[in-house]
């Protein structure tokens, strides 16, 4: 009964002129965690890029509507005060910038376009507080240049708090497991677990079952050549991990 | 702002212990060219920030003079409109054991004209000598231009010299990792300018007062 919070139809998307995607159909409900698996080169990140809006990416064909709106017509900042978050596969280093001042700006952009005031410094540091808390992530990080020196498994912590800290209504976890230990997975894990809600979505994208063994997806497709080529349960992430892409 | 901009002359100054001064120009400040003698085991460092709306024409000269010197020389500008910057540094390693570290950055819109020369000389027998120098450049516009030209005369054998000059546009990956945030588009290129010229702006003594003239000017800029 309830409507959907993402619907894609017949969507064809290119980079540098060359189709990638050749009509994604993908409804998303409230609630709901789905799993995208595929090989390499099957459309995965550009899926995410073109959720997100990245400019070099053009969608050719379909449409996407997320809450009901043309997420298309949106930029990628109006997506993401709409609710749209994506955890990079390569999160950008920005020297210079701490981690505090560029939540600060993401924060009080949102608040701006809302009308809002910007939040109060106390409030904001209270949040930052508790945001890191909830990922494990060490206090002095609040200083840190984003991204800068940190390892991999630290700048997908990152990722996850900046998620926590945006409080997203979809989150797109693209390739947010790999290279990850078994501890940082887990944190991973922790996270989208714990912004689980009955009007909470997520897209997890990925190459591998690892952090499925964690996050139980409701809905799990297989994307291959640039389409949805099986859609079904969990199921399916047993077949790929006995068998592996070749059996859809 | 007092204490930033400092108008003491240092033409022809000999730093004999260690001298760290910073310079910056705004409009209608007139550009004087700087003259330094490094002596023995001395520490110089001198910033040099250019604003938007100077055009300006120095040089810099250092003069390794004396054993186990250092040298770090930084600068940036931002040129929005029609500005002409020039800059040119000299530094000539004369003797053994000295360090000089150059780090200049810019940021060329509008239809400005922007040039950067950097000579370093290590005279023969200076040897251990150790001399870095970077010019990294952001165009924001098709009409301005920038040329950056490292000059390096090396003659001695025992020494680590490296130079190293970028002129780019704003990097789209980095702007979009912003925007997905919800941070503007306007907004995330003024965060990647000061992102830019932090290397510079750390070396600051009070970052935070110059940091935030130099954000309202590229803020400017940006929206234009």
């Amino acid at each position: 009964m309830s409507r959907e919070l993402l619907k894609i139809s017949g969507l064809h998307a290119a980079v540098e002129g060359k189709e990638i995607l050749h009509g994604i159909d993908l409804e998303i409900k409230p609630g709901e965690i789905h799993a995208v698996m595929g090989p390499n080169g099957a459309g995965k990140s550009t899926l995410s890029a073109v959720l997100a809006g990245k400019p070099q990416y053009t969608v050719t064909e379909g449409s996407i509507e997320f809450l009901g709106r043309d997420l298309l017509a949106m930029s990628p900042e109006q997506r993401s005060w709409a609710g749209i978050f994506l955890s990079f596969q390569y999160p950008i280093e920005i020297p210079g910038v701490s981690i505090t001042s560029f939540m600060k700006t993401a924060i009080n952009s949102k608040r701006a376009a809302e009308g809002l005031e910007p939040l109060k410094g106390a409030d904001f540091l209270k949040l930052m507080r508790e945001k890191m808390a909830f990922v494990k992530m060490k206090p002095e990080f609040a200083k840190r240049e984003v991204n800068v020196g940190f390892s991999g498994g630290e700048k997908k912590r990152n990722e996850i708090f900046q998620m926590a800290m945006l409080d997203p209504v979809l989150s797109i976890l693209d390739e947010t497991d790999s290279g990850l230990d078994v501890d940082a997975l887990k944190i991973v894990a922790e996270g989208v677990n714990a912004l689980r809600s009955p009007s909470k979505s997520a897209i997890i994208i990925t190459h591998y079952q690892k952090l499925l063994d964690y996050v139980e997806p409701d809905v799990v497709h297989v994307l291959k050549a640039g389409k949805i080529v099986r859609t079904g349960g969990r199921e399916i992430v047993d077949i790929i991990e006995t068998q592996g892409f070749d059996s859809f | 702002m007092p204490g930033h901009y400092i108008d003491v002359p240092v033409s022809g100054t000999a730093v004999t212990d260690s001298l760290r001064k910073v310079f910056i120009l705004r409009p209608g400040d007139s550009a004087q060219d700087i003259s330094i003698e490094a002596r023995a085991g001395s520490v110089t460092d001198i910033t040099l920030v250019i604003l938007p709306g100077v055009s300006a024409d120095l040089t810099v000269n250092v003069d390794f003079t004396g054993e186990g010197a250092s040298l770090r020389l930084a600068g940036l500008y931002v040129c929005g409109s029609s500005e002409k910057v020039s800059v040119r540094t000299v530094v000539r390693h004369r003797v053994p054991f000295c360090t000089s570290d150059q780090i200049f950055t810019g940021i060329a819109g509008g239809t400005s004209r922007v040039s950067f020369n950097g000579t370093i000389i290590v005279a023969p027998g200076a040897q251990k000598t150790e001399a870095y120098q970077q010019s990294r450049n952001i165009l924001l516009s098709r009409d301005a231009k920038v040329s950056t030209e490292p000059q390096l005369e090396i003659y001695a054998d025992d020494v680590k010299c490296s130079h190293g000059a970028t002129a780019g546009s704003l990097s789209e990956d980095e702007l979009f990792y912003m925007r997905s945030r919800g941070i503007p588009e306007s907004e995330a290129k003024v965060l990647q300018l000061i992102s830019f010229l932090s290397p510079v702006l750390a070396s600051l003594p009070d970052p935070d007062a110059v940091a935030s003239e130099l954000e309202a000017a590229i803020r400017s800029i940006v929206q234009r």
